[in-house]
């Protein structure tokens, strides 16, 4: 009797053991893999409210409407009213293939959802909400179209921006999408070699060629003990590689400000290695390089290598915007912004209100500083040059009568193919109303050429249409 | 007496209470379209568990806790079940009715009858004749071959042969050294019981397969004589589990569903990606009951219920359940500890032991904790064989909670 008491304690036991783990088990699955799993598009859940709630609309600043649906029998209908003009931006949402854009990143807001708590779950039942919320943007539909158009047949992105507020005028990244076509374009799109649905404003990385000085220039006037005098003879050597200027150049005697308006590349190779690596990734990471950006879609992070350990090459190919270094054109549309705003960095806005289906607004997104990068002083003397940068340097270009246009041009070498072609700059300067960063995929040509020319028309139709 | 009827001291007084609180939820659940069904199916939910525990309460001296915990498991079943489908949940408790009456017939017969261990040949001829019934006449009902149809009714005889199976193995260890006295009586058993459950397998119900497996394991660890048995068995059912993972495909597809489900979401892993969505949406506290969505997963009334459970009421809920059934198999270990006959030792712990292991199997396999297989939930799952079989087994269990006169006790040491 007593062994076999002893042995059914112990089968007992096994029997506690196993409950216990289930226990376990369930909870850990609850606390840890229940999040990811709920939101995987197979879970039928995510979709019944899109049965009952017609989602919301978006508008443009303006209140055009861009985006809405329309109830039919049974369903609902999503009209995007510019197509591929908004691919980027508003992205999509279907069953089969999930949602992108601010369909996926404000899609409780536009089907206004709520936390799924029971007490939600009670009101819902009481008095069920059938429309989403709005979303009102700060892109300017007519901007936003001439960006476009400017854009057509190239590769590339565009991001025009308020320096001051954060507000998102315009962001064109070309090839672009049609979000009401998307059925019948998928297989097309996926398979294209240009990667239509990469939204390169946000998450495309290029070498950012000579932009990258206008960094290197704040970092520069920061150091203490530094010789800003150097005379190019239009190439140097560093640990035995031969970094060339443009066309071989030889610029002579530079300051700081004449390499910047001649966007000499000795000269800033040199000055990266004399600032040296701890400074230059201390500043570039203030511009928000390695940083990831606070926005309403996701954004990739900008490549500053300074914290690597890179040699002395590596160090200056960087400086002059090649080599190791790669960013986002949203990220050098808020280097140049800063610039504008007095050395604070804003940060971008895309949504700026979500109103409720009665007219009432819910949400408004305020400007932010997001980075302290330098001093106004220093920020001014940089503005001083990036506008001597466009007054005779390789920034003519983006010259607009009557108004003074700051800027820096960019080519940059890559391992896709031919040059990238940048411009970033903003206008007026003395009280910056835009800041812009225009970059051309493989265009071959010199930012000044080709990308400069597209900045001026664009600061131009928003210095005439938006008058706060 | 009259403070009896209303004190919160009673346990089926609060019994009472949770299950007006549910129906009242389901009836505001309805809002719109009141109807007299779901007041009918709950008042009439109400006065059988109500009337039900009192009687036993009356007849019985023995345990009266595994009846009341079996009633708050047929509760959370039927709610559950009603808002899945409210004519189910209707049918569910005609079967429930069903169940208790043939617990109270169990306890009046198998109290009655004294020499139920010398029924060994019986037990494994009728195991015998129920299995080949089942192979020849057989319905395929969700994957596994293992439901005959008479007229308008379907049963799953499996239910009825796990008892019948308990009987036999308690008959040969109550007369063990009867059996034994060529010392092969343990290979003889051996041979039956994986006939057993080699029968199982040909069905492709692998799920009872595994229970009888544990019952057989559990009895077989507390009562064998030899114990290098016991070792054999471990090594055999591991060769026979692993050769079975090669040979059979449906055994494949278990463990492939197990340990990548995701990669089968569109076709052999849909049911249980679905459970999961389930339990995941539910959280800690649940949608509230009526307010998710369990009838995504296919067969949510019967395999499925508990992920259904776990949705709307919580995993707190799920947690609950699962200690009411490790409660009942304590109660049901403790029933077998004291008892003084062997024979009904050996079933209230072969009982314990089933209810234990069926629930383990069901709950781990919902929640992918270990592979999954289909059995149902004892007293929770929506079916009349598996709530009719389960509520005799339970009457079973309420005969050896009582002192039986040790007769039989005394003639078999007699005789040994």
């Amino acid at each position: 009797m007593n062994k076999e008491l002893k042995r059914m304690i112990r089968v007992f036991t096994v029997v506690c053991i196993l409950f216990v783990g289930l226990i376990v088990y369930l909870s850990c699955f609850q606390v840890f893999t229940a999040p990811a799993i709920k939101s995987n598009s197979y879970n039928k859940r995510l979709w019944i409210d899109e049965e009952n709630i017609l989602r919301g609309m978006i508008i443009d600043r303006n209140g055009k409407i861009l985006v809405y649906s329309e109830k039919t029998e049974e369903s609902s209908t999503r009209h995007y009213n510019y197509g591929s003009l908004y691919g980027h931006i508003i992205g999509y949402s279907y069953r089969e293939y999930g949602k992108a854009g601010l369909e996926a990143s404000y899609n409780n807001e536009l089907l206004n959802l709520k936390e799924n708590t029971t007490l939600n779950e009670l009101k819902k039942i009481i008095e069920p909400n059938s429309e989403g919320n709005t979303l009102k943007l700060t892109i300017d539909h007519g901007i936003q179209e001439k960006a476009n158009s400017l854009l057509k047949g190239k590769k590339g992105s565009i991001v025009v921006m308020n320096p001051k507020t954060g507000d998102i005028y315009a962001m064109v990244s070309q090839p672009n999408f049609n979000p009401s076509t998307l059925r019948e374009d998928w297989k097309t799109i996926v398979e294209d070699p240009d990667s239509p649905f990469l939204n390169r404003a946000t998450n495309g990385l290029y070498a950012p060629g000579s932009t990258f000085k206008v960094i290197t220039a704040v970092a520069s006037l920061e150091s203490s003990n530094i010789d800003r005098n150097y005379k190019c003879t239009g190439s140097t050597k560093i640990d035995g590689y031969i970094l060339k200027d443009y066309g071989g150049k030889a610029h002579g005697n530079l300051n700081l400000e004449e390499a910047l308006v001649k966007s000499c590349n000795s000269y800033f190779a040199n000055m990266g290695l004399q600032v040296g690596k701890e400074k230059m990734g201390e500043v570039s990471e203030k511009f928000m390089l390695n940083k990831s950006v606070p926005f309403d879609l996701p954004v990739s992070k900008s490549i500053s290598p300074y914290r690597e350990n890179i040699g002395k090459t590596d160090i200056a190919a960087a400086s002059i915007g090649q080599g190791k270094v790669l960013v986002t054109p949203l990220n050098m549309a808020m280097v140049a912004s800063a610039i504008a705003n007095g050395g604070d960095m804003v940060k971008p806005i895309l949504v700026k209100e979500i109103i409720s289906p009665d007219g009432h607004v819910i949400k408004t997104n305020y400007t932010e500083n997001i980075s302290h990068v330098t001093d106004s002083f220093t920020a001014n003397e940089v503005k001083n040059m990036m506008v001597e940068v466009v007054k005779r340097g390789t920034g003519k270009g983006a010259r607009i009568k009557n108004v003074k246009v700051a800027g820096k041009t960019g080519t940059a070498e890559n391992a896709s193919g031919k040059a990238h072609a940048w411009f970033i700059g903003f206008a007026p300067a003395d009280n910056p109303k835009v800041a812009i960063s225009v970059v051309l995929e493989n265009e071959g040509s010199t930012g000044g050429k080709s990308a400069a020319p597209i900045a001026r028309d664009l600061m131009l139709e928003v210095l005439n249409k938006i008058l706060e | 007496m009259n403070k009896k009827l209303i004190s919160y001291r009673v346990p089926r007084n609060l019994l009472v209470l949770v299950d007006l609180m549910a129906i009242f939820l389901l009836f505001i659940h309805n809002a719109e379209n009141p109807d007299k069904f779901t007041l009918i199916t709950g008042v009439s939910l109400v006065f059988i568990i109500y009337i039900s525990n009192f009687i036993l309460l009356k007849i019985s001296s023995g345990d009266h806790y595994i009846f009341l915990i079996v009633t708050m498991l047929i509760t959370l079943g039927i709610i559950m079940i009603y808002r899945i489908d409210p004519n189910l949940g209707a049918k569910q408790v005609v079967w429930v009715s069903a169940g208790i009456v043939a617990f109270f017939i169990t306890y009046v017969i198998v109290k009655k009858i004294k020499d139920w261990d010398k029924w060994l040949k019986f037990y494994v001829i009728a195991s015998m004749i129920l299995f080949i019934f089942t192979l020849i006449f057989g319905q395929r009902i969700g994957g596994a071959k293992n439901w005959i149809k008479i007229g308008r009714f379907s049963f799953q005889p499996s239910e009825i042969i796990k008892l019948l199976f308990i009987f036999f193995v308690a008959s040969y260890y109550t007369n063990q050294k009867k059996y034994n006295l060529d010392k092969k009586g343990g290979y003889k058993l051996f041979l039956v019981v994986y006939g057993f459950i080699g029968f199982l397998f040909l069905q492709k119900d692998l799920g009872a397969a595994a229970v009888f497996y544990l019952i057989f394991l559990s009895i077989q660890y507390v009562y064998e004589e030899d114990r290098k048995l016991i070792l054999y068995n471990v090594f055999l059912a591991f060769v026979g589990a692993l050769a079975s993972y090669f040979i059979f495909d449906h055994v494949k597809i278990r463990i492939e569903t197990w340990i990548d489900p995701w990669k089968y979401i569109d076709n052999k892993g849909y049911q249980i990606t679905q459970s999961l969505f389930a339990i995941a949406s539910g959280g800690f506290f649940g949608t509230g009951v009526g307010l998710g969505h369990p009838d995504f997963i296919p067969a949510v009334h019967t395999d499925f219920i508990f992920s259904a459970i776990c949705e709307e009421m919580g995993i707190f809920a799920g947690i609950a359940v699962m200690m009411l059934f490790l409660i009942l198999v304590y109660r049901g270990f403790k029933i077998a500890f004291s008892q003084e006959n062997l024979f009904f030792r050996i079933v209230a712990f072969g009982i314990s032991a089933m209810f234990g292991f069926q629930a383990f199997i069901i709950f781990g396999g919902v929640i992918k904790m270990i592979p999954l297989t289909g059995i149902t939930l004892p007293f929770i799952s929506y079916g009349g064989s598996s709530m009719i079989a389960s509520f005799i087994a339970l009457g079973i269990l309420q005969v050896a909670s009582e002192e039986l006169d040790t007769e039989g006790e005394e003639e078999n040491e007699q005789r040994a």
